[in-house]
């Protein structure tokens, strides 16, 4: 199988597999004081803590792991913002972020919170000029992401960073500033005191790490609630019995994604620059969606192929055994098209023929080239059998 | 539950029957429009003297069950007499495709009325007659009972979820129940305007959600 979905989900590293079957093997107990095996497993939590802290400039207490980066964002959006206590509140984000974060907009709006979403540029990129209009007295949460997963667009968190630190300065107050860096771990550095950020989510199976862990950074002396209520020996912020078995799993991914952090980035760019070249090159009437060159995810490719339809591409692909993801509104659940690839501007028909590309640092130059093998007569032969045809012919 | 294909769907994906153009086609119709998803056209070779379907092709900008019902049901209208092959419904070419997902049901509706409409248009240019019916409230309901609620495949005039239908000069208004978060929401909106702007004589369609 040749997987070029990895922004959705990624394989386990066979390394972070063993760690975790010694984690559950040896370090089963509940992290506790004094035994043996209570501190064992706790020191293996504070072992994670430290190597995330220290990746993105943190400090270890600043560092807690939670069930996914969906719950992550949760406790970040709702603890942050229930903490607070501002006359009609509001929120912002942007109109292209994870649905995650879309999700708990929804529901504070219906709690009664104003929320402003910020409109994007052709490629994906934020307005900060608007991010910059909308911060005001009653600006109770700022949410970006800092890779978009659809259309790859490297966003301008730092420039954002440093409107909401003027905004708060103005107002005498904090306003909490959440990045969602899910998507973005894989290819991008972070340091959180250049971007300004007081919350940050993280995802293990972005990276070759377990499903079912995520991290929250939140800053020392930002204000924060639990959503959720429990034992509180691990942390009051995620109660109950932590999760060792994935935790060791995501440390040990954290681990492996910076061991040869630049030389696969460098190396996932030259293979999506291979495949970009060869579907530009072989297949006319094509749009990318997002930003080309540096201003992108290095994993991360999407193209729309006019005048045939998305999830026919992704079938024929699939039964190639080649995994791909499109924003087609045939192959969504909400039958809608991809709201992202609405927001740069493109209609129905551009959104119904995208195909998403995201590599791996395990993905090799022989995938691409067998990729591009099979969908370029794909491409062809799904034109030739549409109702559409290209104006030229 | 996972959503997935029938293998008889892929093999009709894969290799779809009947695929393409008939030049000189004695009546063709497309159904279905890019901007609101998948669109199929439909051509058809008759037999003047016995009235039946000697030739039928398609072609599909669509997705794979796009593709595979219109593979069918060119497949079950070829040899039949075009009365019989416009009493094929939806829920047949489905069926012999061992089942589509409830949400990709109404891709076998579009493959029906890309076929029905091509018959249709033969009865009016060859045969003199006239299928257009006038506009009110019974023929809003009829074609409305093209219009399937994704999550279960069924329409919504049988689901009930019609709760008015509205006619004053060509401005045709459709009151319909479905949750205001209900994310099919908007997309079934889109197709009651597609389904209602068929109709002759309609001048606007304007459906409200109460």
């Amino acid at each position: 199988m040749i997987y070029l979905d990895n922004f959705r989900s990624t394989m386990v590293a066979p390394e972070v597999w063993e760690a975790m079957r010694t984690a559950a093997i040896d370090r089963y107990a509940v992290p506790a004081a004094f035994t043996q095996c209570g501190t064992g497993a706790a020191e293996l939590i504070e072992r994670a803590q430290n190597r995330l802290a220290a990746a993105i400039g943190a400090s270890q207490n600043e560092v807690v792991f939670t069930g996914s980066a969906t719950e992550a964002i949760n406790i970040a959006l709702l603890g942050s913002t229930r903490a607070q206590a501002i006359d009609k509140p509001e929120i912002v984000t942007s109109e292209i972020e994870y649905p995650a974060t879309l999700a708990v907009y929804k529901a504070l709006e219906k709690e009664g919170y104003t929320a402003h979403y910020i409109k994007v540029d052709g490629e994906g990129r934020y307005d900060v000029d608007q991010l910059s209009s909308v911060l005001n007295e009653h600006t109770a949460m700022v949410s970006l992401m800092g890779v978009n997963h659809m259309i790859g667009t490297i966003e301008p968190l730092a420039k954002a960073g440093n409107i909401i630190a003027e905004a708060s300065k103005h107002i005498g107050r904090k306003i909490p500033y959440h990045v969602d860096f899910a998507s973005a771990l894989q290819t991008q550095r972070l340091d959180v005191d250049e971007v300004k950020a007081d919350l940050v989510s993280f995802s293990s199976n972005k990276i070759h790490g377990p499903k079912g862990v995520g991290a929250l950074y939140v800053r020392k002396g930002t204000r924060i609630h639990p959503i959720t209520f429990g034992s509180e020996s691990y942390s009051p912020l995620v109660p109950g019995t932590p999760n060792t078995m994935g935790i060791a799993g995501f440390d040990k991914a954290i681990e492996l994604l910076y061991a040869t952090f630049d030389k696969d980035v460098e190396r996932m760019r030259s293979l999506i620059n291979r495949l970009a070249a060869g579907i530009r090159e072989r297949i006319p009437h094509i749009l990318l969606n997002g930003p080309e060159g540096a201003e992108r995810a290095a994993s991360h490719l999407c193209y729309s192929f006019l005048f045939i339809e998305g999830e026919a591409i992704m079938m024929f692909l699939d039964m190639d055994e080649i995994v791909v993801d499109t924003g087609s509104a045939c192959a969504a659940a909400t039958l809608k098209p991809n709201y992202i690839l609405i927001a740069i501007g493109r209609n129905h028909e551009q959104a119904h023929g995208s195909i998403r590309f995201t590599l791996s640092r395990y993905s090799i130059e022989a995938d691409v080239d067998a990729t591009l093998a099979k969908l370029v007569p794909i491409v062809e032969r799904l034109r030739a059998q549409s109702t559409i045809r290209p104006p030229a012919q | 539950m996972a959503i997935k294909y029938t293998a008889k769907v892929i093999e009709h994906f894969k290799s779809p029957h009947n695929i393409g153009v008939i030049e000189n086609a004695d009546a063709c119709a497309t159904e279905g429009s890019p901007a609101c998803g998948d669109e199929i056209t439909v051509y058809l070779k008759i037999d003047k003297a016995t009235d039946r379907i000697e030739d039928v092709k398609f072609q599909s900008y669509g997705c794979a069950s796009n593709i595979a019902t219109g593979s069918i049901i060119t497949d079950l209208a070829k040899g039949k007499t075009i009365d019989d092959a416009e009493a094929i419904t939806w829920k047949q070419a489905a069926d012999e495709l061992g089942g589509l997902p409830p949400v990709k049901m109404h891709c076998s509706v579009l493959a029906v009325d890309g076929l029905r409409s091509a018959i249709r248009k033969y009865k009016k240019e060859v045969k003199g007659i006239d299928y257009d019916s006038t506009l009110d409230v019974k023929t809003v309901t009829e074609e409305l009972k093209h219009v399937l609620w994704p999550p279960v495949g069924v329409d919504i005039i049988t689901l009930k979820m019609v709760k008015y239908i509205g006619i004053d000069q060509g401005a045709v208004r459709v009151e319909v129940s479905i949750g205001s978060d209900d994310k099919f929401l908007d997309p079934t909106i889109d197709e009651i305007v597609e389904h209602v702007s068929k109709i002759r004589g309609v001048k606007s369609v304007n459906v409200e959600n109460v």
